[in-house]
């Protein structure tokens, strides 16, 4: 008979409008209003490559070993440098990032021996062309531009 | 009543189809509503995992096998850890192995919450999606804050764990262990008592535990057989022995059996991930091993319960920095083959509820 | 490029022990001389079979010792080896809780037996091993590619088939494009 009941007043049905019902409270939104508002993302996120300079001097931090392109899964590292005769050190020239390919996987960062090459909080890389993807020494080091919209 | 002439009539069904989960196609040969039989077509998402493997390193694998089951790429990561730790028969250390372990099973509830959401679309109750996705969004929150990814995670090395716990795990964890609970009763209160529901799953797919077990059918589908077979408590890794907690089984079979055989499973994990953080070890968390993965020339079998079933990785090594072969046995793969013998005589509707019960990732049926 | 042979090297195997106790004793007293070797690596058990002795290894396993489950079907490749291939078939017993690996050298030109009378799981197993490598089980229901397009020719998993290797006429001629490169 309970059970009739319940059937015929179609308990089960309002109990999961009740849920639902509960969930509108405007406290429990949780979706973000995302071009307006920006997402926090955590402190270790691994996203847009960067190259880090000195913050004084300007000069990169990169001593060249390339163990960074070594331990890339996807072999999209690059890593072009010229002996100094003087110092006898390596001096980078260029810095090749292949982000089309690239799965922030995170381990060249893990590889890197000086802090040079660090997957950043930024998460705006999109590009219209493939070619916008590969990232150059100056992209590395500035970071991603990306296009601003009018309001 | 004398028979109506019908012609079978073949239904191609996906790849690009919603309910398929991903790029499945299936053949489905109808007489009217009932399907007389059904071929999977597989293959539409195949990168050749086990190629690229051959010709990468070990290390530089590990994130590649997060790629396969992309629900569940902690648990994913576990195994591929676990097999090569196996080969060089090194061991993580204990607080590597209680980090592990909870990142795993909130991996699986994770993976759970999705396949609850999905699975409940396909039969067509949408609210249950949103609040799935927004609790699983604080497993995501968890999992980028400690490795900074959240789907393809990368977050286990092999020997231990590359990162060091972040301030505040403890609390966010146990504060999601308080709070999730409650809302797996929120979602029964939706789904479990509500007649559509019950009546589109109940004496729906059903696969008895000798058919389970003749197919190789792993994880929540055959515990909804009747089988209280975890690999967690029949083979324990990783420290789950320190662990208590049951293995639900139901004993139908059916769609029904296998929706509240993962709703215990998630409360399960809770009731582990509770008690693994209450004592995180303290110590290293990386083993001593070298620093160039060079396992000794040998094979190994290691296999974990992922959220599917028994997530499995053969590995031959020759001795070098490359596995000379790598096999991954996957739990969707080989779940999946199952459905031809569920799906037979069910209407068409129903096949969308067998596959969704089958919880299949694609990325993991094609590798 | 003229290979200057190396200094031989001590031949570096798997450091195995002997695998004794029921199992390898069941499967002596069926098949006699056809258990090459029953050996264990890392605590995990393995039975190293002729390639006639499998099916009747399986269906022995599982009719006497209640192995259920079958596991996974793979090969390995060996090129430079013969015979080439090695065929792996594991399989699991709910009831003892045990895991146990049977393997089978297997040439080029030989076809192994089909288990799927044994294990229907065998079926796309054995699929994708054909579809890998290239080995016919003979008595397969249904022996086609699984997860490669049906016309595809090439074993991509072959040792000699290379990572970026395809089948230049199958993309040309489905896709449109010269190279999927």
């Amino acid at each position: 008979m309970k059970q009739f009941l319940r059937r015929f007043f179609l308990i089960d049905l309002l109990e999961g409008l009740w849920v639902t019902f509960r969930n509108q409270d405007p406290k429990r939104i949780v979706t973000e209003q995302y071009p307006s508002q920006r997402p926090e993302v955590s402190e270790r996120y691994r996203g847009a490559p960067r190259l880090n300079v000195h913050p004084e001097t300007q000069e990169t931090l990169c001593i060249s070993c390339n163990l960074c392109a070594v331990a890339c899964p996807e072999n999209l590292i690059v890593v072009g440098s010229v002996r100094n005769p003087e110092t006898k050190r390596k001096d980078l020239v260029t810095f090749t990032y292949d982000l089309s390919r690239c799965m922030f996987c995170g381990l060249c960062e893990d590889a890197c021996p000086v802090d040079a090459l660090e997957l950043t909080q930024d998460f705006e890389i999109a590009s219209y062309t493939r070619e916008g993807l590969i990232w150059d020494r100056q992209a590395l080091e500035e970071g991603p531009r990306p296009t601003q919209y009018r309001q | 009543m004398t028979s109506i002439d019908s012609n079978e009539l073949v239904l191609n069904m996906g790849p690009q189809h919603p309910s398929t989960h991903g790029v499945l196609r299936i053949v489905l040969k109808l007489d009217g509503e009932r399907v007389k039989s059904t071929e999977c077509v597989i293959g539409y998402l195949h990168r050749g995992v086990e190629k690229i493997a051959e010709n990468r390193t070990y290390v530089q694998f590990a994130p590649y096998v997060d790629r396969m089951d992309y629900l569940a790429a902690v648990s994913n990561g576990l195994g591929y850890c676990l097999a090569v730790e196996k080969l060089m028969a090194a061991v993580a250390p204990p607080r590597a192995q209680a980090v592990r372990v909870i990142l795993t099973e909130l991996n699986r509830i994770a993976s759970h919450l999705l396949w609850l959401g999905t699975h409940a679309l396909d039969i067509g109750a949408i609210t249950p999606l949103f609040y799935t996705l927004r609790e699983r969004e604080e497993v995501l929150k968890i999992f980028e804050n400690y490795c900074g990814a959240r789907l393809t995670t990368h977050a286990f090395r092999i020997g231990g764990l590359q990162y060091e716990l972040y301030e505040g795990f403890e609390q966010q964890v146990n504060t999601f262990c308080d709070q999730f609970p409650g809302k797996i009763d929120e979602y029964e209160e939706l789904l479990s008592g509500n007649r559509i529901w019950r009546e589109r799953l109940r004496g729906v797919g059903v696969i008895d535990a000798a058919t389970c077990k003749r197919y190789g059918v792993t994880g929540p589908m055959l515990r909804a057989a009747g089988v209280p077979w975890d690999l967690r408590k029949a083979q324990p890794y990783s420290g789950y022995e320190q662990y208590e907690f049951d293995v639900p089984t139901r004993t139908g079979g059916d769609t029904l059996d296998r929706y509240f055989v993962r709703l215990d499973e998630m409360r399960q994990s809770v009731r582990i991930v509770r008690q693994a953080v209450a004592k995180i070890p303290t110590g290293p968390i990386m083993a001593k091993i070298a620093k160039v993965i060079k396992p000794p020339v040998g094979e190994a079998y290691v296999s974990i319960e992922a959220p599917k079933g028994e997530l499995g990785y053969f590995i031959v090594s020759d001795g070098t920095t490359h596995p000379y072969r790598l096999r991954v046995r996957p739990p969707s793969f080989v779940n999946l083959q199952a459905l031809p013998h569920m799906a037979k005589g069910a209407l068409v509707a129903d096949v969308v509820a067998i596959i969704g019960t089958i919880d299949i990732v694609l990325g993991e049926v094609d590798r | 490029m003229a290979e200057e042979p190396k200094p031989a090297k001590a031949p570096v195997v798997m450091a195995t022990v002997a695998w004794d106790g029921a199992i390898p004793e069941l499967l002596r007293e069926h098949l006699g001389g056809s258990v090459l070797d029953t050996l264990l690596y890392l605590d995990q058990p393995f039975a190293v079979l002729t390639l006639a002795a499998m099916l009747p290894a399986l269906d022995l396993l599982h009719a006497e010792a209640d192995f259920d489950y079958l596991v996974d079907i793979t090969a390995v490749d060996y090129p430079k080896r013969e015979p080439r291939f090695e065929l792996i078939y594991i399989v699991y017993s709910h009831s003892r809780n045990e895991r146990v690996r049977l393997k089978a050298q297997l040439p080029v030109d030989q076809n192994p037996l089909s288990a799927v009378p044994i294990f229907l799981g065998a079926n796309w197993l054995e699929r994708e091993v054909f579809d890998m490598f290239g080995i016919e089980f003979a008595g397969h229901p249904d022996l086609r590619r699984i997860l490669m397009p049906e016309e595809w020719s090439g074993f991509p998993l072959r040792k000699d088939y290379g990572i970026t290797q395809m089948d230049n006429r199958w993309v040309r001629n489905n896709l449109g494009i010269e190279s999927g490169q």
